[in-house]
């Protein structure tokens, strides 16, 4: 941890403790914060899913892929030791591990099937930006439309391998950890509900 | 001395009890470790790129390989079996929790959800059985705890006054029911964070797989100068939830220790050593006993025991070879022939 974090950390928890109760709470307001995460897959949406988990940290370490990862003071402290996954750093290979070992069921256990993964896994939605996509702008690429890992079904390639996103899509985000613009051109819009 | 010595002897096992206790923690302690560290070996095979590693990774992957290459054929997929903490943890296929997690996940999400609690049953029963035994034979905490406990006897003795405040033992209590009414109103398991072994878990856990420790290691520090400074064991006496809904489990817990009065000395080596202050030489145990065994192992002359019992033996008065009996009963002895011999 930088020590600018770990300082900024202190302070938040500081005036965490001071704050109400109220304060605490955020029932019904979304997000505060501006940070772009992913749950892992399967997971409950955000509110059921913070009171659900009891942060026992099992989902991080039964990822083979060492993609979940665990919230600090960032996120408010509703989300103090939750799991996330920040796409663009190591995205989820849909292993369905994290579910098999949450003894709560906030991240549901999800068969490591087609079917049940297409159906019950809703991390979000990628989305193109066309101004920087390679295949946009003329150069063929498609390393997105090879990263995923249902190609043809969430992500379809037309003229000179532009992608197209349909709704199949469940957001695990290996297109946006494979993009080679920088900053990515595709990204995965989070689905918290 | 003819002292009868056949009459209630402790069992000469009770004895190393608190050493047997002392292995536990430190084995505990020990898998909290490597759980971590068979994550990341786990990773790296995952991966198929040891040659990528970088050298003190490659040393992690070879370590890791020769404790497990005797037990497991593929890493990959036998090492799930062996996930989490003592919060909530995986063995095998058998999923265990801490009833205080359960508690808190339930009041957190009000509502019941039958699978996660049925992992606390066997915690339960244990705890129902044993009592507040988690505390002294368990918890990571209590490891690191303890430890820091016998540092401030080493400071103690080398001359610092260091504070040794009493607070009421009821605290804990409160903040167990105030965890649990933050719980409901804030919809998230507050016990989570502030629930010392939970967080020695997990920051072990940080520290070794995700690059750092988290936020709560700073809290953890806190309660340990809290403890070294302030009030010996003072967050375990006074403030742990976890402390206070054993407590209540085992209210009614049938292996109890018990003084046996004949052979007390009334030295008080026992109230020395009781890391939660209880006071064993005047039979006050309570439901807030962990059966530690420290007493037994430190009595000079033998005369702390198990017994089985949903119930304290109560008050038994000073103890029969202490001089407080003796005055008390002098004309008895006066009067009896063998009194000269004690």
């Amino acid at each position: 941890m930088q020590r600018r974090t770990f300082i900024a950390s202190l302070a938040a928890t500081t005036v965490t403790a001071l704050a109400p109760e109220s304060a605490l709470s955020n029932n019904g307001t979304k997000r505060k914060t501006t940070l772009r995460y992913l749950r892992p897959p399967g997971a409950l949406a955000e509110d059921d899913f913070e009171s659900r988990c009891i942060r026992c940290g099992q989902c991080g370490e039964a990822c083979p892929n060492h993609c979940i990862k665990y919230f600090g003071l960032e996120n408010g402290l509703a989300s103090l030791d939750t799991p996330y996954i920040i796409p663009r750093d190591q995205a989820c290979i849909l292993c369905m591990k994290c579910g098999d070992v949450c003894p709560t069921d906030a991240i549901k256990k999800i068969e490591y099937k087609l079917e049940p993964i297409l159906k019950n896994v809703k991390m979000g939605k990628a989305k193109v930006d066309k101004n920087l996509c390679l295949s946009y702008q003329g150069k063929t690429c498609g390393v997105c439309y090879r990263a995923c890992p249902l190609p043809d079904v969430a992500i379809s390639v037309g003229y000179l391998e532009q992608p197209h996103v349909t709704d199949k899509c469940i957001g695990c985000g290996l297109c946006e950890r494979s993009c080679i613009q920088l900053p990515q051109a595709i990204r995965i819009l989070p689905n918290y509900s | 001395m003819n002292k009868p010595t056949h009459k209630s002897k402790p069992f000469f096992l009770w004895k190393h009890l608190n050493k047997l206790r002392w292995i536990s923690l430190s084995v505990i302690f020990a898998m909290l470790i490597l759980i971590p560290f068979l994550h990341v070996y786990q990773t790296y095979v995952a991966a198929h790129g040891y040659d990528l590693l970088a050298p003190s990774e490659k040393r992690v992957y070879d370590v890791m390989e020769s404790l497990t290459e005797p037990f497991v054929a593929d890493p990959e997929k036998q090492l799930d079996g062996l996930k989490g903490n003592t919060w909530s943890g995986t063995f095998g296929s058998l999923q265990m929790s801490d009833p205080l997690a359960v508690l808190g996940q339930t009041a957190g999400s009000l509502k019941f959800y039958w699978p996660f609690i049925l992992t606390a049953l066997i915690p339960f029963i244990l705890t129902a059985l044993f009592g507040r035994f988690y505390c002294g034979w368990i918890c990571p905490a209590t490891f690191l705890y303890e430890l820091n406990s016998n540092l401030g006897m080493l400071l103690r003795k080398s001359g610092l006054k260091i504070g040794n405040k009493h607070f009421d033992k009821r605290l804990k209590y409160i903040v167990l029911a105030i965890g649990l009414v933050i719980a409901m109103i804030s919809g998230s398991v507050v016990f989570a964070s502030m629930y010392p072994p939970a967080v020695v878990g997990r920051e072990i856990y940080y520290a070794i797989a995700l690059g750092g420790f988290g936020t709560g290691a700073v809290y953890f520090l806190l309660t340990m100068l809290f403890e070294l400074l302030v009030a010996r064991r003072g967050f375990c006496r006074y403030l742990c939830p976890g402390g206070a809904l054993y407590s209540l489990i085992g209210h009614f817990r049938i292996f109890r220790i018990k003084r046996i009065v004949e052979e007390c000395t009334d030295c008080a080596k026992c109230n020395v050593v009781c890391e939660f202050g209880l006071d064993p030489l005047r039979d006050k145990f309570g439901q807030e006993c962990n059966n530690c065994t420290a007493c037994i192992a430190v009595c000079p002359t033998d005369a702390m025991t198990f017994y089985i019992s949903p119930k304290d033996i109560g008050a038994q008065g000073p103890g029969h070879l202490g001089p407080k009996y003796r005055r008390q009963h002098r004309s008895e002895y006066q009067n009896d022939q063998h009194g000269g011999d004690i």
